[in-house]
């Protein structure tokens, strides 16, 4: 099972790399969100300098950020953890998509009909989606550095910081490629796997703390916020980006949270694309 | 073992009612060309995919190299090959790798499959291309890869669904000699769905035709065209009077057809039939005006059992297909 895996995970990054317009326009959106939200929309500027006959000062300002946005010393550096986990999330919402091509071009029946075990057929996209995503992942926070006023890292961020950070970033692509390659496994339209995506993406992504913090949500927002799995992987690479692991108990419950999530959503949809793949 | 595949009252009946195979009973011999004949929408592939494992019995019972398909399918997958009807070779990688990549899903050591992949490119001349990226294959290009690639694992059996759909004729003699030589030099068995008459007859020892699910007839192209007697021979004569009675004297003769001037006459051993017909003709003062000799044709088998012309039933088919895709695009 394991060598049909790699060479099907094979199989779909050998085709990737081979179209750089994918690879590229992939890294492309996340870095417009960034450069976006954190400029454009940068909440910083919307503390204003005076309040009637009270001036705000630098430092006040900079004291009101750290305390709204998990003191982090400016926004990108907030905004960084949230774009990791969205480019994540993009990225696995189509882990099914070479899956709807393959039903079209009649290379399914082929792999069907080969000897393989079919959970390689489901993981295969799964893994393939996963390193994709973290290549990109690692870009991006590459370039997050060298943006001007970008981000900043923790003074005690290390090794052990980047490995969790990975780990993280991990866990929460494993759930959502095996959700979305779940999703597409009988599939046979291009369509339907846009609309679906379309519809789950932008949900998942604003009602987590991937962008703005739980705290400025309403009541409701938050109950949804709280169980999103995005927002409890941006939490913890915030706190790995901003603090370093040096307390991780602080951690532990988000990453075993994710943990969980990324568990029951792998074993979930390993097990319905191999009832879906049955002959008929 | 001289029965490679052995089908006995196979029925699938799909979810929704459509009855597409309905019944049929056949037997391939080891080493066969072996040709399934029928127009679109007879069942072909749905047998085709009966027999891979790509879809489930609904009754009856298949063995494929004397495993159950339905029983023992990883059997019956690991020692077939499967060439699809589509071009189901990955675009976006080379011709080798296309192999190599089959070869690991079959579980074939490296390198043995990197000599096996040579040698099979070889044999269908695409050595030179095997390091392009497929997308910039010809059609006939692509088939031919595509007819090896499902024999990187030495199946005894490879199923071919159609394999010269959509090609132009010279490409399609082509994929006629590189089937025969497979079927030669490999020794494998080879099992092949065909809409096209001239197909069967050119490459297949056995063959069986089917109609709307059910088998209708069976046996070698020579045996079925005999079915529909020998030769057919057209003439258009120069007078009116009807030859007929003179034309039943000769021994040979065992039919005959007269509109007006012209007579089909239904031969069953030509050559030395028709100078004796021809003698008949002039002996009686009439004169030839136009004269062809027709070889019986698989077509005349089908029109003989089900008295409809094949080529009407596959634009009806035809017809048929296009509104049902033009339904379901809604």
């Amino acid at each position: 099972m394991w060598d049909e895996t790699i060479a099907l995970t094979g199989r779909e990054l050998k085709k990737w790399l081979r179209t750089p317009a994918s690879v590229f326009i992939a890294l492309f959106q996340p870095l417009v969100w960034l450069a976006l939200f954190g400029s454009a929309f940068n909440p910083t500027n919307l503390i204003p300098k005076s309040f009637g006959p009270v001036i705000i000062t630098d430092q006040m300002r900079q004291s009101i950020l750290q305390d709204t946005f998990a003191n982090a010393p400016n926004y990108i550096t907030y905004l960084t953890a949230g774009i990791l986990c969205l480019q994540l999330l993009f990225n696995s919402a189509f882990s099914g998509g070479s899956l709807v091509l393959d039903r079209r071009f009649g290379y399914m029946n082929k792999l069907l009909a080969s000897p393989i075990s079919r959970s390689s057929i489901f993981m295969s996209r799964v893994f393939a989606t996963i390193v994709k995503g973290l290549l990109q992942a690692t870009i991006i926070f590459v370039i997050a550095l060298f943006i001007p006023d970008g981000l900043r890292l923790g003074s005690s961020f290390g090794a052990i910081d980047v490995l969790l950070l990975f780990l993280t970033l991990f866990l929460l692509s494993l759930g959502f490629s095996s959700l979305f390659t779940a999703i597409a496994i009988r599939m046979t339209k291009w369509e339907t796997l846009i609309a679906v995506v379309n519809l789950l993406n932008l949900p998942l992504l604003f009602s987590s703390s991937a962008l703005l913090p739980i705290s400025s949500m309403p009541d409701w927002l938050q109950t949804v916020a709280n169980i999103n799995p995005i927002s409890r992987a941006a939490d913890v690479a915030r706190t790995l980006i901003i603090q370093g692991s040096i307390d991780l108990s602080l951690l532990a419950s988000d990453m075993a949270y994710l943990f969980a999530f990324a568990t029951v959503l792998t074993v979930a949809g390993g097990i319905a694309s191999i009832i879906a793949l049955r002959t008929e | 073992m001289d029965k490679v595949i052995e089908a006995e009252d196979l029925t699938k009946i799909y979810t929704g009612g459509v009855k597409a195979v309905d019944g049929i009973t056949f037997n391939v011999d080891s080493g066969a060309l072996f040709g399934f004949l029928g127009p679109n929408g007879a069942g072909k592939t749905t047998t085709i995919k009966l027999l891979t494992t790509l879809a489930s019995l609904t009754s009856g019972r298949a063995t494929v190299l004397g495993y159950d398909v339905s029983k023992d399918p990883d059997k019956v997958r690991r020692s077939i090959g499967i060439v699809p009807q589509d071009l189901t070779i990955d675009n976006e990688l080379k011709g080798i790798e296309n192999m190599l990549l089959a070869a690991r899903l079959y579980h074939v050591p490296k390198d043995v499959a990197k000599d096996r992949a040579k040698e099979l490119l070889d044999l269908v001349s695409l050595q030179e291309a095997a390091n392009r990226l497929v997308s910039t294959y010809s059609g006939g290009m692509r088939k031919r890869l595509e007819l090896i690639v499902g024999l990187i694992h030495e199946p005894k059996v490879l199923f071919m669904d159609e394999p010269t759909l959509g090609l132009d004729v010279n490409t399609r003699k082509i994929i006629w000699d590189y089937i025969m030589k497979l079927n030669k030099e490999k020794s494998v068995t080879i099992f092949l769905t065909t809409h096209y008459l001239e197909e069967a007859d050119a490459l297949c020892g056995m063959t069986v035709i089917i109609d709307k699910g059910k088998i209708i007839a069976q046996g070698s192209p020579d045996q079925l065209k005999e079915m529909v007697g020998g030769e057919i021979l057209q003439v258009e004569l120069s007078i009116e009077k009807d030859l007929s009675n003179i034309f039943y004297s000769v021994n040979g003769v065992k039919n005959v057809k007269r509109t007006g001037k012209s007579y089909s006459i239904k031969l069953s051993e030509a050559p030395e039939v028709i100078p004796a017909v021809i003698e008949g003709i002039y002996s009686n003062g009439a004169k030839i005006k136009s004269i062809s000799c027709s070889k019986p044709s698989l077509d005349q088998v089908f029109l003989e059992v089900t008295g409809k012309d094949y080529r009407e039933e596959e634009t009806a088919q035809a017809a048929m297909h296009r509104t049902d895709l033009i339904n379901r695009r809604g």
